[in-house]
């Protein structure tokens, strides 16, 4: 498991120079998960970064927050926001980049590779510890995670615990970084959409009622949208708030403003909700899995995401979040594109 | 009433029970709890379901009223017909202690003058059957700090505790006391020696909750002055503005009315009240596109005061009931507990 005390150094001389506004990194939690989100302005409470494979969350999206703070902010303090990425979260950056949502002066990245292992899922880890509280959880030379319960030590092998994204990862290190600690070991994965291809093969009248039991769930708290980095769009689709009212606006015209979804928690309209996400992701995704991690119900809204991320590959040999230099796939376009009807 | 009821009787009482519609906690396919509809292989377990039985008092969706248009020649008439909720008699087994406290504060919220008819003809309809935690569902209960137990009567028709082999059962009100009749055979009269146990029982179920907020009161008074501090700016930097933390919670109740069209030609609608939640930048976003909570320290701490200040200067109740959902589902680990424990000791 790659060790952090060259990162905290790094921290915490940026933040003793006053090169950072702050830096965005992992604490522990005090909810029974081990880590949680840690923000970070004075040298001193460096000491409270950790990293271990609770380290779940993909801090990109606090990138979004930062932008919306500094728009406000008179004058805009344009000091870089340090942040700590796995390999997943680095994608995310690239994307940011490719898209000008950010520009490259605006963070520095302090890298971390997953190495040979990832990070945990928490139903398969909740499954494992059996109602024990887990202290500390740590990788050993020999790939196992080693879970440290009041009642002892449990090994078991990372495969076992990981989350189902990390064992579809091709490249579980930071591809763009300021600082980096560990290796940059590829991981072997037989079949990067395992998971897609699960679902495809069943029969379409299967995969609809799959989908729909599973979309019926949604009580539409948008923690999806909200985890996610790429979920950057100042009014979403659906809220429709930024009706331009003047004085003469009538109340027809307030009652008639465009609603694509309605408000009710219908199964019609979480359908809507969850597929316009998804196209709106196509091309875009970096499967950190954020969305599926943080649905209280359980949605396998990752599935969603990742069956595009199949389509961006195998039709344009498109693979999300590799280079900050190449055009974003939904607003690029080639000579040599295989579909007849564009041309 | 007191009585007793066999463990092993328990399916029986329910299905005496054919008048009623009958929800208990029941695991789903994927492992988790829900409030579902009794299936003939009931029991009942100690656990916190995701959603609270609030979705069955207060559901998501609620349609208050149907609208058409239609047109003779030249006029056009509006017709409205209201909408009410079905007036079945309902039964809620297993809730949590909290989650019945929780329908008590809605109570103060809907039940009182004037009344919420689409709450109250659902709460009048409804027999909450709480079952005392032993042991608490979850480690991020905090029921005793917010003057809750495990073993609460408030908002319960009958409370029923665990004895091993049988239930003590409690009946508190009328409405408690016709579940029983309808199964009369069934139960014993309460002896003297299951009173006993029953109070080391809840005795030993306070002991067990894990978490702890000491001073809530004094949190209370300390929020008042909290108002403009840049403390909540720091302690909302993770959050992400999601509604999970409302959502899930027993007693967050704040909901929107729309008018949703089905149809055009000819117009034809519903009104509908929905679940909404403060954490939501388009919750106070007025049509001026001023918003008064524009960001989401205002947000966080709008839940915190809307919970121990203002619910607290109103009804002289906390308006949470530690049931730590809140705690345990935030995505980010935003913690209430800490939140609140920094609030009290700040400045000190």
């Amino acid at each position: 498991m790659a060790k952090i005390d060259t990162l905290k150094e790094e921290a915490r001389k940026l933040l003793q120079d006053g090169k950072v506004k702050y830096i965005i990194g992992y604490g522990a939690g005090s909810n029974g998960w081990p880590a949680a989100p840690l923000f970070i302005k004075q040298p001193e409470d460096v000491d409270k970064l950790i990293w271990d494979p609770t380290c779940i969350h993909n801090l990109v999206r606090f990138l979004v927050d930062e932008k919306r703070r500094k728009g406000k902010e008179k004058p805009p303090d344009k000091r870089p926001v340090g942040i700590f990425v796995k390999g997943c979260d680095s994608r995310a950056i690239v994307v940011l980049l490719q898209e000008k949502f950010i520009e490259r002066g605006d963070v520095y990245i302090l890298g971390i590779s997953c190495e040979k292992a990832g990070v945990v899922d928490d139903a398969k880890l909740a499954k494992k510890l059996a109602g024990k509280k887990v202290i500390t959880i740590e990788v050993d030379d020999e790939n196992r995670f080693v879970l440290t319960t009041a009642g002892g030590k449990i090994e078991v092998p990372v495969e076992e615990l990981l989350a189902e994204r990390c064992l579809e990862c091709r490249a579980n290190f930071p591809v763009i970084y300021d600082v980096l600690s560990g290796e940059k070991t590829k991981r072997a994965v037989d079949k990067p959409f395992g998971s897609v291809e699960k679902i495809e093969s069943l029969p379409v009248e299967e995969r609809w009622a799959f989908w729909k039991e599973q979309i019926d769930k949604c009580i539409r708290c948008y923690a999806c949208r909200s985890a996610c980095p790429m979920c950057y769009c100042d009014e979403c689709v659906v809220d429709s708030i930024q009706l331009a009212v003047s004085a003469d606006t009538t109340a027809d015209e307030k009652a008639g403003r465009i609603k694509w979804i309605q408000r009710s928690a219908a199964p019609s309209e979480n359908m809507i909700y969850h597929l316009v996400r998804a196209i709106h992701l196509g091309g875009r995704c970096i499967d950190c899995g954020e969305c599926e991690r943080v649905c209280p119900l359980d949605i396998p809204l990752r599935l969603l995401n990742k069956k595009l991320e199949k389509e961006a590959k195998e039709l344009f040999d498109y693979e999300v979040g590799f280079d900050p230099d190449l055009p974003a796939l939904i607003s690029s376009f080639r000579d040599d594109d295989p579909q007849d009807f564009i041309r | 009433m007191e009585k007793t009821l066999a463990k092993k009787d328990f399916p029986q009482w329910v299905k005496k029970l054919t008048s009623w519609k009958i929800y208990l906690p029941k695991k789903d396919a994927g492992g988790r709890w829900n409030y579902a509809e009794a299936d003939g292989e009931d029991v009942l377990e100690t656990r916190q379901a995701t959603l609270p039985p609030k979705t069955i008092l207060f559901p998501q969706n609620e349609i208050l009223l149907e609208f058409s248009k239609s047109r003779k020649g030249n006029a056009e008439t509006l017709e409205v017909k209201e909408v009410l909720p079905p007036a079945e008699p309902t039964v809620v087994f297993g809730v949590r202690p909290c989650e019945a406290k929780a329908a008590w504060l809605l109570d103060e919220v809907f039940a009182s003058e004037p009344r919420d008819i689409y709450y109250w003809m659902r709460r009048e309809n409804t027999t909450l059957v709480g079952l005392a935690c032993t042991p608490p569902p979850s480690d991020n209960c905090f029921c005793t700090s917010v003057e809750g137990s495990p073993h609460a009567e408030e908002g319960s028709d009958i409370l029923l505790t665990d004895l091993g082999d049988k239930y003590y059962v409690r009946s508190l009100t009328a409405k408690g006391e016709a579940l029983i009749n309808a199964a009369k055979g069934l139960f014993e009269e309460a002896k003297p020696e299951d009173r006993k146990k029953v109070k080391a029982v809840h005795t030993e179920s306070e002991k067990k909750i894990q978490r702890e907020l000491k001073g809530a009161r004094a949190v209370s008074e300390k929020l008042k002055t909290m108002f403009d501090s840049p403390f909540w700016d720091e302690e909302a930097m993770s959050c992400l503005r999601c509604g999970i933390c409302t959502y899930i919670c027993p007693s967050c109740h704040c909901f929107d009315i729309n008018d949703e069209i089905i149809d055009t030609t000819p117009l034809r609608g519903k009104r509908v009240r929905t679940w909404d939640t403060c954490q939501f930048p388009d919750f106070t976003m007025h049509s001026s596109g001023h918003n008064p909570r524009p960001d989401k320290a205002s947000r966080l701490r709008q839940r915190l005061l809307h919970k121990f200040q203002y619910f607290v200067q109103v009804y002289d109740k906390f308006m949470c009931v530690g049931c730590g959902r809140c705690i345990t589902m935030c995505p980010v680990g935003i913690d209430i507990i800490k939140v609140l424990e920094k609030v009290r000791d700040h400045g000190a």
